[in-house]
């Protein structure tokens, strides 16, 4: 069909200008990161982490974010997730649930070889999932991940098939994530030490050398054929080599980063994100983790949180909105979901959490906490309101930690007394396993809204040997338990998020969380790295299609 | 008859006190790794979760078991500080909790890093301290001010923030120094000036205080009756007086430049032992904290020897004591 030719003229205008447009952008020097040209091969790449350096390279051992960041440049999984939260491709082709949900078959791709050589089939997958499931790897998060898989086993060289004991909603989400990625049965062969030092995987880069406390050096792998299917190109990586160093210091990993020593730096604190945006040789990629938001869990397993209407006071009596528009200074977005904004299941409700001072006060009255002692907290049956809330200094950023002195300070206005309590790491797990906190904060990275399971259902009460658990608000709520139960075994995309969908109602309607903001993810870059991106199922970072236009 | 007896004499005379040092640097390594064993051992947290990836590992049942069994942490902490001290005497300081490595090679190998560290920031500080004593004892009264300003000034300075504003100007301003270790020489400049700058405001202080009440004593009046030169009398007569309490200060000052090396190898992200003390605390990894505090006090008594001797070098009363 002919279109009218005013329009046709028009069209042809706003093209010229948006070229026109595009083409001064190009040309500006002000702004060096807009690509003019092709991706070119060569250089290499310095990533400097502010996490903690891995005691192991191989993510089945253990299995933490330091571990997934580094990985995620040399191991590959058997499916990915897109922007949209849908499973896409990756060593597997293809994959059918059958009608009971208890056999999964995956075709996997026929063309892929590890590093070392060894060919990537069914019997490497199986030998992943038994490394995965054996003790004495000592894994925890895959592990737990693969908690309903019975097993793995070769149908044929292309098609693997996982026995479930019962069906799992979130199989394909856990497969996504770097710490149940594919590695070749015959380095896991060798000892630990030796797969810890040099895990051999199918991924764009190969693990050269490891300095400990210095260095991880990764070369192009020239024989890669398999990245997943939302990748920006095809065949092996550009960068010729990437130097990943570990930098704790904030402000050094910066420093860094402006003199050009390396070029690109996670873990970006606020103020270095505010200075970092007026400078025209940075660029800002902010990626939020998937799973749960970080949010204040408060203990409702004791008092005085094991009321309501407490705990509602509690959340109506803390201006939490202020804190962290001014704390975070515009880099983070207040949140009001149990789930990160990542997850397309996420439910918001911004209503529920309204700083209301007032509705906060008359809820404790209603609560019996009518009496206030000479320091203006409220006091029922001689016991102050008090609210114990260790905080841990290696999981809260300097800000995050600012955040809690601003709830502290509000929530004094309505009458609480809440005991800030900095703490290391190992402290910190030993005050929660020994049930001494009524609010806290932790973060849970997990792709998809299973992690529901983890922290809210009953189940989760109970410690594990190590003393840890992860429903920290302790959620005892037979109604949710059934819910989260149901949807983990409900297939139906379209159920299984009505029912997560029901869950989060009902733990927002509880006032078990104070929804605080998305976990935190940012990273910083050099205006002439082009094309990094974060992988959607973790948001780790992948530098596949990263190359440098210098 | 009487000579083997004098030998013999002689011969505790020399081995006596070694012997006596010697015990006593045994009692001191003892004391140290007891002292880091229950310190540590003290603070909440399960050296368990260490093996297993850190503090809140969800690990299975099997592999706890696994791992309590094999570290023996199923045992009495009395025990397992036996089988420590026990490790320790036969010179094995066991295996890292969190880095599946010996700790003895693990330790040796970032020993090298902080050493040189220490021991250029003592040069340097030396360099310094010296310098500014010296021009400072005999410019005037003004000199005299500004050394001992600057010297309060620098010896009040905290690492961390030397550290910091040195990246901010020589990294970032100047660009002429890079704000991280690289491993090149380049890079060891801003780690040492931080470590070297408050030192050598100690080391001045002590200094300059000495020299100033040696230059007014007899014996450098009558080298200046004997016709000697002004620097010859600084150089060879009132700074060798005036250097003794500052040699025996530099004993001290090792110590606090390891400790000062925690703070320096994390903002530089230099590898090295205050870094590698740093992360086996936070993970509870007691074998490593224990290694490199027992590697620290060896250094330590290694280091108070060499001023003892540097002592007896510059001051002939103490070799006859």
């Amino acid at each position: 069909m002919r279109r009218p030719a005013p329009t046709r003229r028009l069209l042809a205008a706003t093209t010229g200008i948006v070229a026109l447009g595009l083409l001064v952008a190009g040309c500006t020097p002000t702004d060096p990161n807009e690509p003019v040209g092709e991706p070119r091969n060569g250089g290499t790449l310095t990533y400097a982490s502010g996490d903690a350096e891995p005691s192991c390279l191989d993510p089945h051992v253990g299995g933490n974010f330091p571990q997934a960041l580094v990985s995620a440049q040399y191991l590959e999984s058997l499916v990915s997730r897109d922007d949209a939260g849908q499973i896409i491709p990756w060593l597997a082709e293809s994959w059918t649930p059958s009608d009971d949900g208890l056999t999964w078959d995956f075709t996997l791709r026929g063309d892929v070889t590890f590093t070392d050589g060894t060919a990537f089939d069914a019997a490497a997958v199986q030998a992943n999932i038994a490394h995965l499931q054996d003790p004495t790897t000592l894994s925890s998060t895959g592990y737990l991940a693969l908690g309903k898989v019975a097993s793995a086993t070769a149908v044929s060289p292309t098609v693997v098939r996982f026995t479930l004991t019962e069906p799992d909603s979130a199989l394909l989400e856990s497969l996504s994530q770097p710490w149940l990625a594919m590695e070749s049965p015959a380095a896991l062969e060798r000892s630990q030490d030796e797969n810890c030092a040099s895990p051999v995987g199918t991924g764009p880069f190969i693990v050269q050398s490891w300095v400990k406390q210095n260095a991880i050096t990764l070369v192009r792998n020239d024989d890669y054929v398999s990245p997943p299917a939302d990748a920006g190109h095809a065949g092996p990586a550009y960068l010729d080599e990437v130097i990943w160093r570990f930098i704790p210091d904030s402000a050094s990993r910066y420093a860094a980063l402006q003199s050009g020593e390396v070029d690109v730096i996670d873990n970006a604190q606020p103020d270095t994100i505010v200075q970092a945006e007026q400078s025209d040789s940075i660029e800002h990629l902010d990626s939020p983790r998937p799973g749960a938001a970080n949010r204040v869990e408060l203990n409702s397993g004791r008092a005085p949180f094991n009321d309501v209407r407490v705990r509602e006071a509690f959340i109506r009596s803390a201006n939490v909105d202020d804190a962290v528009s001014s704390l975070f200074q515009g880099t983070a977005t207040r949140s009001y979901s149990a789930l990160s904004s990542v997850e397309a299941t996420a439910v918001s409700n911004a209503a529920l959490f309204d700083y209301d001072p007032s509705a906060a006060a008359k809820l404790l009255d209603a609560a019996g906490w009518n009496e206030s002692d000479a320091e203006g907290y409220r006091v029922k049956d001689g016991v102050r309101l008090s609210v114990e809330f260790p905080v841990s200094t290696n999981q809260s950023i300097p800000a995050e930690q600012s955040v809690f002195e601003q709830i502290q300070a509000t929530a004094k206005e309505t009458g609480f007394e809440v005991k800030l309590a900095p703490m290391d790491l190992s402290s910190w797990y030993a005050a929660l396993a020994s049930n001494d906190y009524d609010a806290v904060s932790a973060p849970y990275t997990k792709v998809g809204p299973d992690v529901l399971r983890i922290l809210y259902h009953s189940d989760s009460i109970v410690p594990a040997p190590s003393g840890y658990f992860a429903n920290l608000a302790q959620v005892s709520d037979p109604e949710i338990d059934a819910l989260l139960t149901t949807a983990a075994r409900t297939t139906d995309a379209a159920e299984r998020n009505s029912l997560y969908a029901d869950a989060q109602n009902r733990i927002l309607e509880g006032f078990y969380i104070l929804p605080l903001y998305d976990q935190q993810n940012h990273f910083l870059l050099r205006s002439n790295v082009v094309g990094l991106r974060t992988l959607p199922t973790v948001a780790v970072p992948t530098l596949y299609d990263a190359w440098l236009n210098r | 008859m009487a000579e083997p007896v004098n030998r013999r004499r002689a011969v505790l005379r020399v081995i006596g006190p070694m012997a006596a040092r010697l015990g006593g640097a045994v009692f001191v390594l003892w004391a140290v790794a007891s002292i880091t064993f229950f310190a540590v051992r003290l603070i909440p947290g399960d050296p368990a979760q260490a093996v297993l990836g850190g503090p809140g590992s969800q690990a299975s049942p099997e592999a706890l078991a696994l791992v309590r069994n094999e570290y023996g942490f199923d045992q009495s902490v009395l025990v397992q500080y036996l089988a420590q001290l026990g490790r320790l005497a036969t010179g094995d300081l066991g295996r890292s909790y969190a880095l599946n490595q010996d700790v003895g090679p693990l330790v040796l190998g970032q020993l090298g890093g902080t050493v040189l560290l220490a021991a250029l920031a003592l040069v340097v500080a030396w360099l310094l301290a010296l310098a500014l004593a010296a021009w400072s004892t005999r410019g005037g009264l003004v000199a005299a001010r500004v050394g001992s300003g600057l010297e309060i000034v620098a010896a009040a300075l905290p690492h961390f923030w030397l550290a910091t504003s040195l990246i901010v100007v020589f990294s970032i301003w100047l660009g002429v120094l890079p704000p991280i270790s690289t491993g090149g020489a380049t890079g060891l400049v801003l780690p040492v000036l931080t470590l070297a700058v408050p030192l050598a405001g100690f080391l001045g202080q002590v200094l300059r205080e000495s020299l100033l009440t040696a230059l007014e004593s007899p014996f450098v009046l009558s080298a200046r009756a004997r016709g000697e030169s002004e620097r010859g009398v600084l150089w060879t007569h009132a700074l060798r007086h005036a250097s003794l309490p500052a040699i025996s200060l530099s004993g001290w000052a090792f110590g606090s430049l390891i400790s000062g090396a925690i703070v320096v190898e994390t903002i530089f992200a230099r590898p090295g032992l205050g870094r590698t003390l740093l992360n086996a605390v936070t993970l509870r990894d007691v074998p490593v904290v224990i290694g490199v505090v027992m590697i620290v006090a060896v250094a330590y008594i290694l280091m108070t020897l060499l001023t003892d001797a540097a002592s007896r070098l510059v001051d002939p009363r103490l070799r006859l004591a």
